[in-house]
Protein backbone atom coordinates (compact mmCIF):
# COMPACT_ATOMS: atom_id res chain seq x y z
CA UNK A 1 0.00 0.00 0.00
CA UNK A 2 1.22 3.39 -0.86
CA UNK A 3 0.97 6.46 1.48
CA UNK A 4 -1.88 8.22 -0.81
CA UNK A 5 -3.96 5.12 -0.18
CA UNK A 6 -3.22 5.51 3.59
CA UNK A 7 -6.27 6.34 5.89
CA UNK A 8 -5.34 7.77 9.43
CA UNK A 9 -4.87 4.36 11.10
CA UNK A 10 -2.26 3.41 8.61
CA UNK A 11 -0.46 6.55 9.31
CA UNK A 12 -0.75 5.74 12.61
CA UNK A 13 0.97 2.64 12.67
CA UNK A 14 4.03 4.04 10.37
CA UNK A 15 7.69 4.38 11.83
CA UNK A 16 8.68 6.11 9.09
CA UNK A 17 5.23 9.01 9.61
CA UNK A 18 6.12 8.30 13.33
CA UNK A 19 9.45 9.31 13.20
CA UNK A 20 8.60 12.60 11.63
CA UNK A 21 6.54 13.66 13.67
CA UNK A 22 8.33 13.20 16.62
CA UNK A 23 12.00 14.26 15.59
CA UNK A 24 11.94 15.92 12.44
CA UNK A 25 15.28 15.36 11.15
CA UNK A 26 16.50 16.52 7.76
CA UNK A 27 15.41 13.21 5.92
CA UNK A 28 11.96 12.59 7.18
CA UNK A 29 11.04 16.35 7.07
CA UNK A 30 12.60 16.57 3.61
CA UNK A 31 10.39 13.88 2.46
CA UNK A 32 6.94 14.39 4.06
CA UNK A 33 7.25 18.24 2.92
CA UNK A 34 7.12 17.18 -0.23
CA UNK A 35 4.58 14.52 0.17
CA UNK A 36 2.37 17.11 1.35
CA UNK A 37 2.66 19.55 -0.98
CA UNK A 38 2.12 16.75 -3.74
CA UNK A 39 -0.73 15.26 -2.18
CA UNK A 40 -2.76 18.96 -0.98
CA UNK A 41 -6.20 15.81 -0.71
CA UNK A 42 -4.32 14.03 1.96
CA UNK A 43 -3.63 17.30 3.90
CA UNK A 44 -5.97 16.89 6.71
CA UNK A 45 -5.59 13.11 7.23
CA UNK A 46 -1.41 13.36 7.34
CA UNK A 47 -2.26 16.79 10.23
CA UNK A 48 -4.93 14.66 12.04
CA UNK A 49 -3.18 11.38 12.55
CA UNK A 50 0.26 14.00 13.24
CA UNK A 51 -1.88 15.53 16.25
CA UNK A 52 -3.06 12.02 17.17
CA UNK A 53 0.19 11.21 17.74
CA UNK A 54 1.42 14.65 19.65
CA UNK A 55 -1.19 14.42 22.05
CA UNK A 56 -0.82 10.87 23.58
CA UNK A 57 1.56 10.83 26.73
CA UNK A 58 1.90 10.05 29.57
CA UNK A 59 -1.29 10.82 32.28
CA UNK A 60 1.20 11.72 35.03
CA UNK A 61 4.78 13.12 34.04
CA UNK A 62 6.92 13.01 37.51
CA UNK A 63 10.63 14.65 36.63
CA UNK A 64 13.13 13.69 39.26
CA UNK A 65 13.76 16.38 41.65
CA UNK A 66 17.70 17.85 41.89
CA UNK A 67 18.21 16.34 44.96
CA UNK A 68 17.17 12.76 44.51
CA UNK A 69 19.28 13.04 40.81
CA UNK A 70 22.53 14.02 43.34
CA UNK A 71 22.04 11.67 45.63
CA UNK A 72 21.42 8.86 43.58
CA UNK A 73 24.52 9.50 41.46
CA UNK A 74 26.30 9.68 44.89
CA UNK A 75 24.54 6.37 46.16
CA UNK A 76 26.19 4.27 42.68
CA UNK A 77 29.81 5.74 42.96
CA UNK A 78 29.89 5.38 46.98
CA UNK A 79 28.71 1.59 46.23
CA UNK A 80 31.95 1.51 44.81
CA UNK A 81 34.10 2.14 47.38
CA UNK A 82 32.15 0.44 49.44
CA UNK A 83 32.18 -3.19 48.38
CA UNK A 84 29.34 -4.34 50.88
CA UNK A 85 26.57 -2.91 49.16
CA UNK A 86 28.12 -3.81 45.68
CA UNK A 87 25.87 -6.58 44.15
CA UNK A 88 28.47 -9.74 44.43
CA UNK A 89 31.18 -9.08 43.15
CA UNK A 90 32.99 -11.39 39.66
CA UNK A 91 35.30 -13.75 39.82
CA UNK A 92 37.91 -13.69 37.35
CA UNK A 93 36.48 -16.43 35.77
CA UNK A 94 33.34 -15.23 35.69
CA UNK A 95 35.15 -12.63 33.50
CA UNK A 96 35.55 -14.85 30.24
CA UNK A 97 33.24 -13.91 28.15
CA UNK A 98 34.32 -15.59 25.38
CA UNK A 99 35.56 -18.83 26.67
CA UNK A 100 37.99 -19.60 24.50
CA UNK A 101 39.94 -16.84 25.02
CA UNK A 102 42.75 -17.29 27.41
CA UNK A 103 43.86 -14.16 27.83
CA UNK A 104 43.51 -10.47 26.72
CA UNK A 105 46.47 -8.13 27.97
CA UNK A 106 48.47 -5.44 26.63
CA UNK A 107 51.75 -4.80 26.54
CA UNK A 108 53.88 -1.77 26.10
CA UNK A 109 57.47 -1.82 25.43
CA UNK A 110 59.55 1.12 24.39
CA UNK A 111 63.42 -0.34 24.36
CA UNK A 112 64.37 -1.27 21.35
CA UNK A 113 67.96 -1.85 22.65
CA UNK A 114 67.23 -4.59 24.85
CA UNK A 115 65.27 -6.56 21.30
CA UNK A 116 67.97 -9.05 20.80
CA UNK A 117 68.06 -9.99 23.94
CA UNK A 118 64.50 -11.46 24.01
CA UNK A 119 65.44 -13.62 21.64
CA UNK A 120 68.90 -15.34 22.86
CA UNK A 121 66.47 -17.65 25.60
CA UNK A 122 64.32 -19.01 23.33
CA UNK A 123 67.00 -19.85 20.65
CA UNK A 124 68.56 -22.41 23.34
CA UNK A 125 64.71 -23.39 24.47
CA UNK A 126 64.21 -24.54 20.34
CA UNK A 127 67.80 -25.66 20.11
CA UNK A 128 66.64 -29.37 19.24
CA UNK A 129 63.94 -28.31 17.11
CA UNK A 130 64.16 -27.53 13.65
CA UNK A 131 64.78 -24.10 12.72
CA UNK A 132 62.21 -21.63 12.92
CA UNK A 133 60.91 -19.60 10.60
CA UNK A 134 60.08 -15.92 12.12
CA UNK A 135 57.37 -13.59 10.94
CA UNK A 136 58.11 -9.82 11.57
CA UNK A 137 55.09 -7.82 11.16
CA UNK A 138 56.35 -4.24 11.32
CA UNK A 139 53.30 -1.35 11.92
CA UNK A 140 54.45 2.16 11.19
CA UNK A 141 53.68 5.84 12.52
CA UNK A 142 50.25 6.93 11.89
CA UNK A 143 48.82 3.01 11.49
CA UNK A 144 47.58 0.43 13.48
CA UNK A 145 47.02 -3.33 12.38
CA UNK A 146 45.18 -6.93 13.75
CA UNK A 147 47.43 -9.56 13.59
CA UNK A 148 45.47 -13.29 13.73
CA UNK A 149 47.98 -16.01 14.41
CA UNK A 150 47.83 -19.59 13.36
CA UNK A 151 46.10 -20.54 16.78
CA UNK A 152 43.38 -17.91 16.53
CA UNK A 153 44.92 -15.70 18.87
CA UNK A 154 44.27 -11.94 18.00
CA UNK A 155 46.83 -8.90 18.37
CA UNK A 156 46.09 -5.60 17.74
CA UNK A 157 48.73 -3.27 17.29
CA UNK A 158 49.36 0.28 17.94
CA UNK A 159 51.63 2.75 15.89
CA UNK A 160 55.19 2.18 15.84
CA UNK A 161 55.41 -1.78 16.68
CA UNK A 162 56.73 -4.38 15.74
CA UNK A 163 55.68 -8.07 16.45
CA UNK A 164 57.50 -11.23 15.64
CA UNK A 165 55.74 -15.16 15.65
CA UNK A 166 57.20 -18.27 14.69
CA UNK A 167 55.08 -18.77 11.41
CA UNK A 168 54.52 -21.81 12.57
CA UNK A 169 54.51 -22.58 16.69
CA UNK A 170 56.03 -25.86 18.08
CA UNK A 171 54.11 -28.39 19.91
CA UNK A 172 54.81 -27.60 23.53
CA UNK A 173 54.33 -23.51 23.25
CA UNK A 174 53.54 -20.51 21.56
CA UNK A 175 56.28 -17.82 22.04
CA UNK A 176 55.89 -14.30 20.25
CA UNK A 177 57.66 -11.29 20.96
CA UNK A 178 56.68 -7.63 20.94
CA UNK A 179 58.45 -3.89 20.43
CA UNK A 180 56.22 -1.03 21.23
CA UNK A 181 52.29 -1.21 22.36
CA UNK A 182 49.92 -4.15 21.20
CA UNK A 183 46.77 -5.69 22.71
CA UNK A 184 46.24 -9.75 22.83
CA UNK A 185 43.22 -11.58 22.67
CA UNK A 186 44.81 -15.35 23.42
CA UNK A 187 43.05 -18.04 22.35
CA UNK A 188 42.90 -20.82 25.14
CA UNK A 189 44.76 -24.01 24.36
CA UNK A 190 47.20 -26.30 26.36
CA UNK A 191 50.19 -25.05 24.68
CA UNK A 192 51.20 -22.26 26.77
CA UNK A 193 51.24 -18.55 25.30
CA UNK A 194 54.44 -16.38 26.25
CA UNK A 195 55.66 -12.86 25.46
CA UNK A 196 58.68 -11.52 25.35
CA UNK A 197 59.29 -7.75 25.80
CA UNK A 198 62.24 -6.37 26.69
CA UNK A 199 63.73 -9.45 28.93
CA UNK A 200 60.23 -9.95 30.26
CA UNK A 201 58.52 -12.89 29.84
CA UNK A 202 54.40 -12.77 30.07
CA UNK A 203 53.24 -16.01 30.53
CA UNK A 204 49.50 -16.61 29.83
CA UNK A 205 47.29 -18.24 32.25
CA UNK A 206 44.25 -17.53 30.85
CA UNK A 207 43.75 -13.66 30.28
CA UNK A 208 43.56 -10.57 27.97
CA UNK A 209 46.19 -7.87 28.92
CA UNK A 210 47.85 -4.70 27.29
CA UNK A 211 51.50 -4.24 27.13
CA UNK A 212 53.24 -1.12 26.71
CA UNK A 213 57.14 0.04 26.75
CA UNK A 214 57.90 3.43 26.90
CA UNK A 215 60.90 5.22 25.98
CA UNK A 216 62.15 5.42 29.34
CA UNK A 217 62.70 2.01 29.48
CA UNK A 218 59.86 1.10 31.34
CA UNK A 219 56.96 -1.74 30.56
CA UNK A 220 54.13 -1.58 31.19
CA UNK A 221 51.26 -4.79 30.87
CA UNK A 222 47.63 -3.93 32.24
CA UNK A 223 45.43 -6.83 32.01
CA UNK A 224 41.73 -6.76 31.60
CA UNK A 225 40.55 -10.73 32.20
CA UNK A 226 41.91 -14.55 32.95
CA UNK A 227 45.49 -14.42 34.36
CA UNK A 228 49.42 -13.75 33.24
CA UNK A 229 52.58 -14.39 35.37
CA UNK A 230 55.78 -12.45 34.45
CA UNK A 231 58.92 -13.24 34.67
CA UNK A 232 62.07 -10.72 34.27
CA UNK A 233 65.80 -11.99 34.04
CA UNK A 234 66.73 -11.80 37.20
CA UNK A 235 64.25 -14.81 38.31
CA UNK A 236 61.98 -12.29 39.57
CA UNK A 237 57.80 -13.44 39.58
CA UNK A 238 54.80 -11.78 39.83
CA UNK A 239 51.23 -12.59 38.87
CA UNK A 240 48.28 -10.15 37.75
CA UNK A 241 44.85 -10.42 38.53
CA UNK A 242 42.14 -8.40 36.01
CA UNK A 243 42.24 -4.65 36.19
CA UNK A 244 45.80 -4.94 37.60
CA UNK A 245 48.79 -3.13 35.45
CA UNK A 246 52.58 -3.91 36.23
CA UNK A 247 55.04 -1.19 35.46
CA UNK A 248 58.47 -2.25 35.15
CA UNK A 249 61.72 -0.04 35.44
CA UNK A 250 64.29 -2.20 33.60
CA UNK A 251 65.91 -4.08 35.93
CA UNK A 252 63.81 -1.76 38.78
CA UNK A 253 60.75 -3.11 40.81
CA UNK A 254 58.06 -3.91 39.81
CA UNK A 255 55.16 -1.80 40.33
CA UNK A 256 51.32 -3.12 40.75
CA UNK A 257 48.49 -0.49 40.01
CA UNK A 258 45.10 0.06 38.67
CA UNK A 259 44.60 1.51 35.43
CA UNK A 260 41.79 3.66 33.76
CA UNK A 261 41.18 1.54 30.98
CA UNK A 262 40.25 3.97 28.54
CA UNK A 263 43.00 6.00 28.86
CA UNK A 264 45.25 2.49 28.63
CA UNK A 265 43.27 0.30 26.00
CA UNK A 266 41.27 2.76 23.88
CA UNK A 267 43.79 2.95 21.56
CA UNK A 268 42.60 -0.05 20.17
CA UNK A 269 38.56 1.12 19.73
CA UNK A 270 40.27 4.49 18.22
CA UNK A 271 39.54 6.75 21.08
CA UNK A 272 42.86 8.74 21.12
CA UNK A 273 43.10 10.99 25.11
CA UNK A 274 44.63 13.18 26.18
CA UNK A 275 44.74 13.76 30.28
CA UNK A 276 45.33 17.26 31.57
CA UNK A 277 49.12 16.69 29.31
CA UNK A 278 51.81 18.90 28.73
CA UNK A 279 52.51 19.77 24.83
CA UNK A 280 55.32 17.48 24.67
CA UNK A 281 53.06 14.69 25.40
CA UNK A 282 50.68 15.51 23.24
CA UNK A 283 53.10 15.79 20.44
CA UNK A 284 54.44 12.80 20.50
CA UNK A 285 50.66 10.74 20.74
CA UNK A 286 50.00 13.00 17.82
CA UNK A 287 53.10 11.98 15.65
CA UNK A 288 52.81 8.03 16.79
CA UNK A 289 48.55 8.47 16.08
CA UNK A 290 48.91 10.12 12.57
CA UNK A 291 52.29 9.52 11.82
CA UNK A 292 53.04 13.23 11.26
CA UNK A 293 56.18 15.25 12.22
CA UNK A 294 55.42 18.35 14.53
CA UNK A 295 57.35 20.99 14.31
CA UNK A 296 57.37 23.43 17.07
CA UNK A 297 57.92 27.69 16.62
CA UNK A 298 58.86 29.38 19.68
CA UNK A 299 58.52 29.09 23.32
CA UNK A 300 56.52 26.13 24.85
CA UNK A 301 54.93 27.08 28.56
CA UNK A 302 55.62 24.54 30.43
CA UNK A 303 52.45 25.13 32.17
CA UNK A 304 50.11 24.51 28.68
CA UNK A 305 48.26 21.69 29.35
CA UNK A 306 45.24 19.55 27.17
CA UNK A 307 42.64 17.07 27.78
CA UNK A 308 40.45 15.83 25.36
CA UNK A 309 38.68 12.70 23.85
CA UNK A 310 38.77 11.97 19.84
CA UNK A 311 37.17 9.19 18.70
CA UNK A 312 38.47 8.19 15.27
CA UNK A 313 38.91 12.08 14.77
CA UNK A 314 40.59 13.73 12.05
CA UNK A 315 44.52 15.45 12.61
CA UNK A 316 42.93 18.59 11.34
CA UNK A 317 40.07 18.19 13.79
CA UNK A 318 42.01 17.92 16.87
CA UNK A 319 44.25 20.90 15.72
CA UNK A 320 41.18 23.00 15.29
CA UNK A 321 39.75 22.22 18.66
CA UNK A 322 42.90 22.59 20.39
CA UNK A 323 43.09 26.03 18.54
CA UNK A 324 39.89 27.26 19.83
CA UNK A 325 40.27 26.07 23.23
CA UNK A 326 44.28 27.23 24.00
CA UNK A 327 45.08 29.29 21.55
CA UNK A 328 47.74 27.38 19.62
CA UNK A 329 48.16 28.29 15.64
CA UNK A 330 49.47 25.55 13.13
CA UNK A 331 49.69 24.52 9.72
CA UNK A 332 49.45 21.61 8.22
CA UNK A 333 51.81 20.68 5.08
CA UNK A 334 51.73 16.93 4.14
CA UNK A 335 53.12 15.15 6.96
CA UNK A 336 54.47 18.09 8.41
CA UNK A 337 52.31 20.36 11.11
CA UNK A 338 53.73 23.32 12.70
CA UNK A 339 52.34 24.41 15.87
CA UNK A 340 53.21 28.20 17.70
CA UNK A 341 51.49 29.87 20.36
CA UNK A 342 51.76 27.56 23.07
CA UNK A 343 51.13 29.40 25.95
CA UNK B 1 53.18 7.27 24.50
CA UNK B 2 54.02 7.67 28.38
CA UNK B 3 51.77 5.87 30.31
CA UNK B 4 50.75 6.97 34.06
CA UNK B 5 50.25 4.34 36.49
CA UNK B 6 47.37 6.35 38.23
CA UNK B 7 44.42 4.40 39.94
CA UNK B 8 41.45 4.80 37.61
CA UNK B 9 39.61 7.77 39.47
CA UNK B 10 36.18 9.51 38.64
CA UNK B 11 37.78 12.57 39.08
CA UNK B 12 38.48 12.18 34.94
CA UNK B 13 35.22 13.31 34.13
CA UNK B 14 35.96 16.72 35.93
CA UNK B 15 38.56 17.52 33.58
CA UNK B 16 36.56 18.48 30.22
CA UNK B 17 33.74 20.61 30.29
CA UNK B 18 30.25 19.73 31.06
CA UNK B 19 29.24 21.15 27.80
CA UNK B 20 31.61 19.30 25.87
CA UNK B 21 30.34 15.80 27.13
CA UNK B 22 26.96 16.14 25.71
CA UNK B 23 28.90 17.64 22.49
CA UNK B 24 31.17 14.92 22.05
CA UNK B 25 28.94 12.00 23.11
CA UNK B 26 25.51 13.25 21.77
CA UNK B 27 27.63 12.40 18.20
CA UNK B 28 27.87 8.83 18.80
CA UNK B 29 25.73 6.53 18.17
CA UNK B 30 24.31 4.48 21.01
CA UNK B 31 26.55 0.99 20.55
CA UNK B 32 29.66 3.75 20.63
CA UNK B 33 28.50 5.47 23.61
CA UNK B 34 28.00 1.70 25.13
CA UNK B 35 31.37 0.39 24.06
CA UNK B 36 33.18 3.11 25.65
CA UNK B 37 31.14 2.96 28.92
CA UNK B 38 32.01 -1.14 28.57
CA UNK B 39 35.66 0.00 28.36
CA UNK B 40 35.44 1.95 31.94
CA UNK B 41 35.38 5.51 29.79
CA UNK B 42 33.74 7.61 33.03
CA UNK B 43 33.28 10.24 30.52
CA UNK B 44 30.68 7.76 28.98
CA UNK B 45 29.14 6.65 32.44
CA UNK B 46 28.52 10.53 33.04
CA UNK B 47 27.04 10.92 29.78
CA UNK B 48 24.42 8.13 30.26
CA UNK B 49 23.59 9.02 33.51
CA UNK B 50 22.56 12.97 32.19
CA UNK B 51 20.76 11.94 29.33
CA UNK B 52 18.76 8.73 30.77
CA UNK B 53 18.36 8.88 34.50
CA UNK B 54 15.53 11.63 34.12
CA UNK B 55 14.02 9.27 31.00
CA UNK B 56 14.10 6.39 33.10
CA UNK B 57 12.84 8.30 36.11
CA UNK B 58 9.70 9.52 34.05
CA UNK B 59 8.96 5.70 32.97
CA UNK B 60 9.88 4.32 36.41
CA UNK B 61 6.89 6.50 37.40
CA UNK B 62 4.64 5.17 35.20
CA UNK B 63 5.00 1.71 36.91
CA UNK B 64 4.68 2.69 40.68
CA UNK B 65 4.31 5.97 42.26
CA UNK B 66 6.67 4.81 44.79
CA UNK B 67 9.52 6.92 44.04
CA UNK B 68 11.73 5.65 46.58
CA UNK B 69 11.51 2.24 44.57
CA UNK B 70 11.97 3.76 41.96
CA UNK B 71 15.54 5.85 42.89
CA UNK B 72 16.05 2.40 44.05
CA UNK B 73 16.16 0.46 41.01
CA UNK B 74 18.02 3.16 39.41
CA UNK B 75 20.91 3.08 41.30
CA UNK B 76 20.88 -0.86 41.33
CA UNK B 77 20.49 -0.92 37.88
CA UNK B 78 23.77 1.59 37.34
CA UNK B 79 25.63 0.11 40.17
CA UNK B 80 25.06 -3.57 38.61
CA UNK B 81 26.23 -2.35 35.06
CA UNK B 82 29.06 -0.29 36.11
CA UNK B 83 30.31 -3.83 37.70
CA UNK B 84 30.38 -5.35 34.67
CA UNK B 85 31.90 -3.37 32.71
CA UNK B 86 34.21 -5.21 30.64
CA UNK B 87 31.98 -7.72 30.14
CA UNK B 88 28.65 -6.09 29.16
CA UNK B 89 26.95 -7.07 25.88
CA UNK B 90 26.33 -5.02 22.46
CA UNK B 91 23.31 -2.38 23.19
CA UNK B 92 21.98 -1.10 19.97
CA UNK B 93 19.35 1.14 21.59
CA UNK B 94 20.13 2.65 25.22
CA UNK B 95 17.10 3.53 26.11
CA UNK B 96 15.26 0.38 25.05
CA UNK B 97 17.43 -1.70 26.77
CA UNK B 98 17.59 0.44 30.34
CA UNK B 99 14.01 -0.08 29.67
CA UNK B 100 13.65 -3.32 29.50
CA UNK B 101 16.15 -3.79 32.94
CA UNK B 102 14.45 -1.05 34.54
CA UNK B 103 10.67 -3.47 33.96
CA UNK B 104 12.54 -6.34 35.57
CA UNK B 105 14.03 -4.38 38.03
CA UNK B 106 10.70 -2.29 39.25
CA UNK B 107 8.57 -5.92 39.35
CA UNK B 108 11.32 -7.66 41.43
CA UNK B 109 11.22 -4.86 44.06
CA UNK B 110 7.83 -4.78 44.02
CA UNK B 111 7.48 -8.23 44.49
CA UNK B 112 9.52 -8.50 47.19
CA UNK B 113 8.07 -5.41 48.70
CA UNK B 114 4.39 -6.31 48.95
CA UNK B 115 4.81 -9.86 48.83
CA UNK B 116 2.91 -10.96 45.77
CA UNK B 117 4.22 -12.06 42.41
CA UNK B 118 3.79 -9.33 39.95
CA UNK B 119 5.14 -11.21 36.78
CA UNK B 120 4.57 -8.41 34.15
CA UNK B 121 3.32 -4.86 33.74
CA UNK B 122 -0.35 -6.07 33.71
CA UNK B 123 0.05 -7.04 37.46
CA UNK B 124 0.54 -3.37 38.01
CA UNK B 125 -2.94 -1.55 38.58
CA UNK B 126 -2.94 1.68 37.04
CA UNK B 127 0.52 1.22 35.18
CA UNK B 128 1.30 3.44 32.48
CA UNK B 129 -2.03 5.45 31.96
CA UNK B 130 -2.70 7.30 28.81
CA UNK B 131 -3.67 10.98 28.69
CA UNK B 132 -4.91 12.66 25.10
CA UNK B 133 -4.21 16.55 24.94
CA UNK B 134 -2.05 18.81 23.27
CA UNK B 135 -0.93 21.69 24.17
CA UNK B 136 -1.50 23.69 21.22
CA UNK B 137 -3.81 23.06 18.17
CA UNK B 138 -3.30 22.11 15.02
CA UNK B 139 -5.01 23.64 12.45
CA UNK B 140 -4.97 21.36 10.10
CA UNK B 141 -6.47 18.71 12.07
CA UNK B 142 -9.80 17.01 12.58
CA UNK B 143 -9.30 15.63 16.00
CA UNK B 144 -11.94 17.47 17.92
CA UNK B 145 -11.24 17.72 22.18
CA UNK B 146 -14.49 15.27 22.36
CA UNK B 147 -12.49 12.75 19.93
CA UNK B 148 -9.72 12.87 22.00
CA UNK B 149 -11.42 12.23 25.17
CA UNK B 150 -13.01 9.40 23.68
CA UNK B 151 -9.70 8.48 22.00
CA UNK B 152 -8.55 8.84 26.22
CA UNK B 153 -11.54 6.88 27.49
CA UNK B 154 -10.93 3.98 24.83
CA UNK B 155 -7.18 3.66 25.14
CA UNK B 156 -7.10 3.59 29.36
CA UNK B 157 -9.85 0.63 28.73
CA UNK B 158 -6.72 -1.55 27.06
CA UNK B 159 -4.10 -3.84 28.92
CA UNK B 160 -1.39 -1.99 30.79
CA UNK B 161 1.11 -3.80 28.42
CA UNK B 162 -0.91 -2.10 25.14
CA UNK B 163 -0.62 1.13 26.68
CA UNK B 164 2.84 0.67 27.30
CA UNK B 165 3.31 -0.50 23.79
CA UNK B 166 1.63 2.78 22.41
CA UNK B 167 3.37 5.40 25.10
CA UNK B 168 6.88 3.40 23.90
CA UNK B 169 5.75 4.28 20.37
CA UNK B 170 4.20 7.80 20.28
CA UNK B 171 5.70 9.28 23.76
CA UNK B 172 9.19 7.89 23.91
CA UNK B 173 9.65 7.17 19.84
CA UNK B 174 10.74 4.09 19.80
CA UNK B 175 10.52 1.99 16.50
CA UNK B 176 8.48 -1.34 16.45
CA UNK B 177 12.39 -3.39 17.35
CA UNK B 178 12.87 -1.31 19.98
CA UNK B 179 9.39 -2.23 21.59
CA UNK B 180 10.19 -6.00 21.01
CA UNK B 181 13.48 -5.26 22.99
CA UNK B 182 11.77 -4.06 25.85
CA UNK B 183 9.07 -6.64 25.86
CA UNK B 184 11.88 -9.07 25.36
CA UNK B 185 10.22 -10.55 22.46
CA UNK B 186 12.33 -12.28 20.19
CA UNK B 187 10.54 -11.29 17.38
CA UNK B 188 9.40 -7.64 15.63
CA UNK B 189 6.37 -8.92 14.88
CA UNK B 190 4.96 -10.02 18.33
CA UNK B 191 5.31 -5.99 18.98
CA UNK B 192 4.02 -4.94 15.92
CA UNK B 193 1.01 -7.31 16.51
CA UNK B 194 0.42 -5.72 20.08
CA UNK B 195 0.62 -1.96 18.93
CA UNK B 196 -1.92 -3.02 15.84
CA UNK B 197 -4.25 -4.78 18.58
CA UNK B 198 -4.28 -1.32 20.86
CA UNK B 199 -4.76 0.73 18.01
CA UNK B 200 -8.25 -1.31 16.85
CA UNK B 201 -9.82 0.87 19.58
CA UNK B 202 -9.09 4.19 18.36
CA UNK B 203 -10.03 3.00 14.72
CA UNK B 204 -13.63 2.74 15.86
CA UNK B 205 -13.29 6.22 16.84
CA UNK B 206 -11.82 7.68 14.11
CA UNK B 207 -13.83 5.98 11.35
CA UNK B 208 -17.13 6.68 13.62
CA UNK B 209 -15.87 10.82 13.38
CA UNK B 210 -15.61 10.22 9.59
CA UNK B 211 -19.32 8.98 9.18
Amino acid sequence: MKYEDFDIDDFLKDEFFIHWVKNRDEDTVHFWEKWIQQHPERKHIVFTAADIIKSIHYKEKISISDRLYLETFENILQAENNPVNKPHKKTWWSIFQIRNVAAVFLITVLMWLSWDMIFVPQQTEELNLQPIEWVTKIVPGGKKSIVTLSDGTKIFMNSNSELSYPKTFSDSSRTVAIKGEAFFEVQKEDRPFIVSSKGLKINVLGTSFNVKDSEDGKVAVALMSGKVRINDNSGNQVNLLPNEMLVIKENGPFIKTGFDSLEVLGWKNKYLIFKKENFYSVKKKLENWYGVEIEIKGAVNPRWTYSGVYHDEMLENILKGMSHTSGISYTIKNKKVIISNIE
Amino acid sequence: MAINPKKPTTSASLSIKNSDILRIYGKKSDPEVWEAFDYGDELAFNYLYRIYVPVLFRYGTQLTRDEAVVQDCIQNIFISLRSKRGTLTKVNCIKAYLFKIMNREVLKKLSKYKKLEFKDTNDLEGSFLIEVSSESKMIESECSIEIKEKLETALNQLTSKQRLAILLLYQEGLSYKQIAEVFDFNEVKTARKLVYRALNSMRNILKDKNQ
